[in-house]
């Protein structure tokens, strides 16, 4: 049942912003891959994002090494004990974040968007919260696979904007959703088929500000390799102006290609900020 | 010459000399202002000139036009006003006063939000917005609370079940280890598709392997299911239905 995950990732400060507030994260050896994107001042958005992942791989390790299934109380039904464990990692970061943001003044309070993916086997459990997303390639087929938490996306699925009005709004920037914003948080969690031949993308919104799915999606189809495609994406995303901060971890089954071992190296290379 | 300046919050969307005897607002594509939301009626209103006035009227419009925050029917438009149908606004101007207004605008839209830093809204301010929003437009999809068992009823084909109710979020159909419909033909795909159950309960169906049918059309991307819906997929037929 164990795949080998080929992953690249690329993270860059865009072309307007002073600070990267975007962090992510890996344990590949439980095919846990987080994606986060910080807010608020005085370099907090960084604090905030990396206690995200930080906190969710941290959790997830834990809840696997104990075979827990305590979670199963506060858990959804209808899922995998993994998709469960994965749920508690992320109300988990947003008690952290939380509980952080109390400590401090009222002028330096911060939150964070997450995205998570965690491969066991074919399944794929996907907890989110915020307008950090995760894609899905099959075939030529882009699917977007978590719907943002943002007021014009909750605009657009009420039917109350289209797709042009949401892109000309002014009120992108506003989330409906974040984690360390309030005691609790309601987390989207979904599960999802991995197949072999598959490219799973999850990327902040500094990348898909920038570029349509249909660039996204020529990209990640013509790229061999998920480190070539991350890297791509972020220069595609940084000549299209890089308004703001952006990442993208990009996934894929190993299974048809050679050099995973190769290819976790770069991984921890790029992993070191 | 006056403009009807089409605004969506700050953004200048078009502007339209009012040249012609009379400009029509509406949603449908052959107005001669088109704006595309649904809060706005098919044919909606129109400004017109007569004997050298301006002048609009609202064709009875579901959501109202609002005139400077009235709610009007007919009224004279004089330079400055600014008309309100749906989330767009209309700035009536005088021309003189746009000498390098759309360039400079231009630019401004195509920035700002981009720039902006991220906001969150709490509870309070959420629900706020919300309704504040909802005030406008018009109200949306009732979910119907299901009680009722969502399943497929295998109607041909082979599998190790007659039906299968969709307790999970993902429900794959395959020969797949993870598989929840086991197709159990010698050819049968590892996966063949897949069935998920959205945050808002409803239910999509998607390719995997095969790319199914649903009532006889290959489908496009994921796929809404609805009562009574034929999935044809690897050999075999599904019915998704509501059981009690």
């Amino acid at each position: 049942m164990t795949c080998e995950i080929e992953f690249g990732v690329r993270s860059d400060i865009g072309c307007v912003r002073e600070s990267n507030e975007d962090s992510y994260g890996a344990a590949p050896e439980i095919g846990l891959f987080v994606l986060s994107d910080g807010m608020g001042g005085l370099e907090r958005g960084e604090v905030a994002s990396r206690l995200a992942v930080e906190t969710v791989i941290r959790e997830c390790r834990v809840a696997r090494s104990l075979r827990s299934t305590d979670h199963a109380a506060n858990g959804i039904s209808g899922v995998s004990p993994e998709s469960n464990q994965l749920l508690a990692a992320v109300r988990e970061a947003n008690q952290v974040i939380y509980l952080a943001t109390q400590e401090t003044e009222a002028a330096h309070q911060m939150g964070a968007t997450i995205v998570a993916v965690r491969l066991t086997g074919e399944r794929m459990s996907l907890a989110h919260v915020g307008d950090s997303r995760a894609y899905r390639l099959r075939g030529d087929q882009l699917e977007q696979l978590t719907r943002d938490h943002s007021f014009v996306a909750e605009q657009m699925r009420q039917g109350r904007m289209t797709e042009t009005e949401a892109g000309q709004s002014g009120l992108q920037n506003v989330l409906l959703r974040a984690l360390g914003v309030a005691r609790e948080v309601e987390v989207d969690v979904t599960e999802e088929l991995m197949l072999d031949d598959d490219t799973i993308l999850l990327c902040s919104d500094g990348l898909t500000r920038e570029l349509t799915d249909a660039q996204i999606a020529a990209v990640l189809g013509d790229c061999e390799d998920a480190q070539e495609a991350a890297n791509e994406l972020v220069q595609a995303a940084k000549q299209a102006g890089g308004g703001d901060n952006i990442t993208a971890v990009v996934l894929r089954s190993a299974a048809k290609s050679a050099g995973a071992f190769a290819r976790i190296g770069r991984w921890l290379r790029h992993s070191g900020n | 010459m006056p403009k009807l300046v089409l605004k969506f919050e700050n953004a200048v969307l078009q502007e339209m000399p009012v040249n012609a005897k009379e400009v029509s607002i509406g949603r449908s594509p052959d107005n001669a202002l088109v704006i595309d939301n649904p809060a706005v009626s098919h044919y909606h209103a129109r400004v017109f000139n007569e004997e050298g006035r301006m002048m609009l009227e609202d064709f009875g419009s579901l959501n109202g036009t609002f005139v400077n925050g009235q709610r009007v029917k007919m009224v004279t438009l004089k330079p400055g006003d600014s008309v309100a149908i749906g989330k767009h606004t209309i700035v009536i101007s005088d021309s003189r006063d746009l000498d390098g207004f759309a360039v400079g605008n231009g630019g401004a839209k195509q920035a700002a939000p981009k720039l902006n830093e991220t906001v969150i809204l709490d509870t309070k301010e959420r629900r706020a917005f919300m309704q504040q929003v909802a005030a406008v437009g018009e109200s949306s999809q009732p979910a119907p609370a299901r009680l009722k068992l969502p399943t497929l009823v295998v109607r041909k084909g082979k599998t190790n079940q007659k039906e299968y109710a969709l307790t999970d979020k993902l429900t794959v159909v395959g020969k797949s280890a993870m598989a929840t419909v086991k197709l159990t033909g010698w050819f049968a795909p590892r996966a063949a598709a897949q069935i998920n159950r959205r945050e808002d309960q409803s239910y999509y169906v998607g390719a995997a392997d095969r790319r199914p049918n649903v009532n006889g059309h290959p489908i496009d991307g994921p796929t809404k299911l609805s009562p009574g819906d034929l999935i044809q997929v690897a050999g075999v037929e599904l019915e998704f239905v509501y059981r009690d």
